[in-house]
């Protein structure tokens, strides 16, 4: 292999900055991606990492900083504009055409004429191992094969840096082989490829070089020998989680036998399998996950959003068969969706019908009143300390933090027994976050069980009274007391052998 | 050769051909040869609506315009007419007013950001309104003889306006089949951002489609003018949801991205066919409409439990190979070792 230092920078990015509303999501980066390396890029959420991403390819311009591409000062204004010099993203959804046939989705927008566009896709396509029939249609081949053909489009574009982002989360262990390979191959004609995964042990398979970003900065940029995976998990925990940790309060010792609130027994669904857990009143699970483990599946699952899916979900000690979000609701679980925009929340009516939804979904009475509504409404308002003017503003107006309470005061508004909340925290501001805290030991302090998903292991580490871990649809038990930022982590992310793995499934082999 | 046949053209061809068979049983005049060709003649004026009503909703756009801009051409048409231009100049004026009216429709989408369906029930309702005005409310009737000769003109017993349109459907699917730009009304309605992503002028793309839908109203008007020899108020009215119904029929997917000429002239004729096997049966005219959705609304839930049960085989066949390759068999770690 060559010496990774002799090599010539492909991207360079120097002091750059970015800024979104004041407060910098980029402290002035200095990055080089080097031509036929693989670099690996880490780094948790909110690190900075997708913005680092979104710069390179022309999607955001930087607030500051120069971008030199194959030592030339560059200027994104759009993607197209960085394709234009050679940089092309595989973004984690393949971007197909899916009624297009392959040919067409290998060629859009490509000049010079089409037979000899059709021969050089036909020989790249050769050369990358994608062979699928070029007539069919984009959305019915695999997921590796709509990866393959963004990766051939790029190349047929004279691409000279490739990003592939999260390339193998959606793969099979075998597409994931053929990918490294493919990835040698396209390094060996002297391409540069930035690789963004969550699995540490691919990391440390596949790559030349990793940097890890944390906070808006890079904590760490170095040749991949000699790293472990411990070592870059520690680079990517937030700096001070040792306050974290201690913030939450000593609590009482659960009695072992009050009845579960909510349990699950040998469910399995498309994107998990086997998950068994018990919730009792009073508790908090934490259920920590990086993005595509299954965990918001799990989730839909239990709340009979999903209907296709094995095993007993138990609430308040009954077993519920043929689950609809209704049925779980009259039942006593309430369920906050990740994506609060698009499930949570009604964007464009005044938060007192938000917060009064679910109730009237199930209420009796077949007259509204006006009054009873902001009543209703004010007292969640006032519990949550939501910030608006009044009960009549439109959440379109509310900030991110008030509007996620919004849609948590829907969900408590049934009186739940168990809640599952899927992100609580996903982009709002840290005061707001200290809220939800709140609301959530509140919640326990009331004999509420609580399951808390959560892609941030801080987050999981400082709430929960027990941690499970889900990776690739499996969940695994930290033994009690064990759950230091560090396991947590440890078994999220990936790194091999370190998860501690106490309930192993059998799986079909 | 299975494609052709599993195809949704196919299938509306099929009963096309079993419903004039069917009918034959009951009145043999169905089979006369003249009796087709009337069917396809009269089809002209909705499969025109029906070719330009396609590019739009391949961008995944809709027009619901199209009837109201072919009223106005033929209205222009008219006037042009009876000021003495010559016929190539009037017909000029006709498709110029079409492409215009198209290009209005496709600035409010695309500049302004409108949504399709507003902005052509907008103009549906202006270029309604503006025929009214132009023309004080009356039929314009005295339109030159000349004209009316074309549509009477037989070449081969066919009617020359047959192989006009035919020449004109011909042609754009060869310019389809053959432009590179024209793959862009494909892209852009099948993923608009994969399609921005790659460098193609997703607004230009749709505003053109809309231009196209203006114009082929615009050539339609001049059939229609041809065939009756005056313009009454009502030209082209409810023409535009009897476009996107055939539309439908050949199989182009609302949600943009499929479809070819093909489904747009199939589709057409079928429901012109529907509408002439009607008398046939001596049913009385004010059964058509109805008679016409039902049609539409079974092939489409007929077509629909079709690929629902294809695609629910490819997923499980899909599911059982993901199970299979997906086990926790091996770790990178160990593969290297």
């Amino acid at each position: 292999m060559l010496d990774a230092s002799t090599r010539p920078a492909a991207v360079t990015l120097r002091d750059i900055w970015k800024v979104f509303d004041g407060v910098p999501v980029l402290r002035g980066i200095d990055f080089e991606l080097r031509a036929g390396e693989v670099h690996a890029l880490l780094g948790g959420n909110g690190s900075g990492k997708s913005t680092t991403v979104k710069i390179i390819t022309g999607a955001y311009r930087p607030t500051e900083g120069r971008i030199e591409v194959m030592g030339k000062l560059a200027s994104f204004a759009r993607p197209s504009e960085a394709h234009a010099r050679g940089i092309y993203m595989v973004p984690q959804e393949p971007q197909i055409f899916p009624s297009l046939s392959v040919l067409e989705n290998l060629t859009m927008g490509l000049a010079g004429d089409a037979a000899s566009n059709e021969a050089r896709a036909r020989a790249l396509a050769d050369e990358i191992g994608l062979s699928v029939d070029f007539a069919a249609t984009g959305g019915s081949i695999s997921i590796a094969n709509q990866q393959l053909v963004e990766i051939v489009r790029g190349l047929m574009r004279n691409a000279k840096v490739l990003i592939l982002d999260e390339p193998t989360s959606s793969l099979t262990r075998r597409e994931v082989n053929s990918l490294a390979l493919q990835m040698r191959a396209l390094t060996a004609r002297g391409i540069a490829i930035l690789f963004i995964s969550h699995r540490l042990d691919e990391v440390l398979e596949f790559s030349d070089r990793v940097s890890v970003l944390r906070d808006g900065s890079f904590v760490l940029s170095a040749p991949v020998a000699g790293l472990t995976p411990e070592g870059l998990i520690e680079a990517m925990l937030p700096s001070d989680l040792g306050q974290a940790g201690a913030a939450r309060p000593a609590r009482p010792a659960l009695t072992g036998d009050s009845a579960p609130v909510l349990e699950l027994r040998g469910l399995s669904g498309r994107a998990f399998r086997d998950v068994s857990l018990t919730l009792r009143p009073g508790e908090v699970v934490g259920l920590a996950g990086v993005v595509g483990s299954g965990r918001t599946e799990l989730a839909e699952a239990i709340f009979g959003i999903d209907p296709e899916v094995t095993g007993e979900v138990w609430i308040g000690g009954q077993q519920v068969t043929a689950r609809t979000p209704r049925r779980c609701m009259e039942m006593g679980l309430a369920y906050l969706p990740e994506d609060r925009h698009a499930h949570g929340i009604f964007l464009e009516l005044p938060a007192a019908q938000t917060i009064s939804a679910s109730a009237l979904a199930l209420g009796q009475r077949a007259l509204l009143s006006r009054r009873r509504e902001e009543d209703f409404a004010q007292g969640f308002i006032g519990r949550l300390r939501i910030k608006l003017t009044s009960a009549q503003q439109v959440a379109r107006t509310l900030s991110g933090g008030n509007q996620q309470k919004v849609v948590l005061a829907k969900a408590l508004a049934l009186n739940p027994r168990a809640v599952i909340l899927d992100e609580p925290t996903r982009g709002i501001d840290a005061s707001a976050r200290q809220d939800v805290y709140r609301i959530i030991r509140e919640l326990t302090d009331a004999g509420v069980g609580v399951l808390v998903i959560s892609s941030e292991m801080a987050e999981i580490a400082q709430l929960a009274d027990r941690v499970l871990v889900m990776k690739r649809g499996v969940l695994s038990r930290l033994g009690d007391g064990a759950q230091s930022l560090e396991q947590i982590s440890a078994a999220a992310f990936d790194a091999p052998g370190r998860a501690t793995d106490t309930q192993n499934p059998a799986v079909p082999s | 050769m299975m494609r052709i046949v599993k195809s949704r053209e196919f299938l509306v061809l099929a009963l096309l051909v079993t419903m004039i068979l069917a009918v034959s049983t009951v009145n043999k005049a169905v089979l006369y040869p003249i009796t087709l060709i009337n069917i396809v003649n009269s089809s002209l004026f909705l499969m025109l609506l029906t070719v330009g009503q396609m590019f739009v909703i391949l961008t995944r756009g809709i027009d619901v315009s199209v009837g109201a801009i072919a009223g106005l051409s033929a209205v222009i048409f008219g006037f042009a007419l009876n000021a003495g231009a010559p016929l190539p100049l009037a017909m000029l004026a006709a498709l110029a007013t079409g492409a215009v009216a198209g290009m209005v429709n496709g600035l409010g989408v695309v500049l302004i950001g409108v949504p399709p369906i507003i902005m052509t029930l907008s103009t549906l309702g202006i270029y309604r309104g503006l025929m009214r005005v132009l023309t004080g409310g009356s039929w314009i009737e005295q339109v030159p003889p000349s004209i009316k000769s074309l549509a009477v003109t037989r070449v081969y017993s066919v009617p020359v306006m047959v192989w006009v349109v035919l020449a004109v459907v011909i042609v754009t699917a060869v310019l389809m089949a053959r432009i590179r730009a024209a793959r862009w009304f494909y892209a852009v309605g099948d993923n608009r951002d994969g399609a921005f992503l790659l460098g193609i002028n997703a607004a230009a793309t749709e505003f053109a489609a809309y231009a196209f839908s203006g114009l082929f109203a615009g050539m339609a008007a001049v059939v229609f003018v041809a065939q009756i020899g005056f313009v009454p108020m009502q030209t082209g009215s409810g023409q535009e949801l009897k476009a996107i119904a055939a539309v439908v029929l050949g199989g182009v997917s609302l949600m943009g991205g499929t479809g070819r000429i093909w489904s747009a002239v199939v589709g057409a004729l079928f429901l012109t066919a529907v509408d002439s096997m009607m008398i046939f049966l001596k049913v009385p005219g004010s059964w058509n409409n109805a008679v016409a959705g039902a049609v539409l609304l079974s092939v489409v839930i007929a077509d629909y439990l079709i690929r629902r049960s294809l695609r629910n085989r490819q997923a499980v066949a899909r599911a059982a190979e993901m199970r299979g390759a997906d086990g926790p068999t091996m770790r990178m770690t160990e593969a290297r070792s």
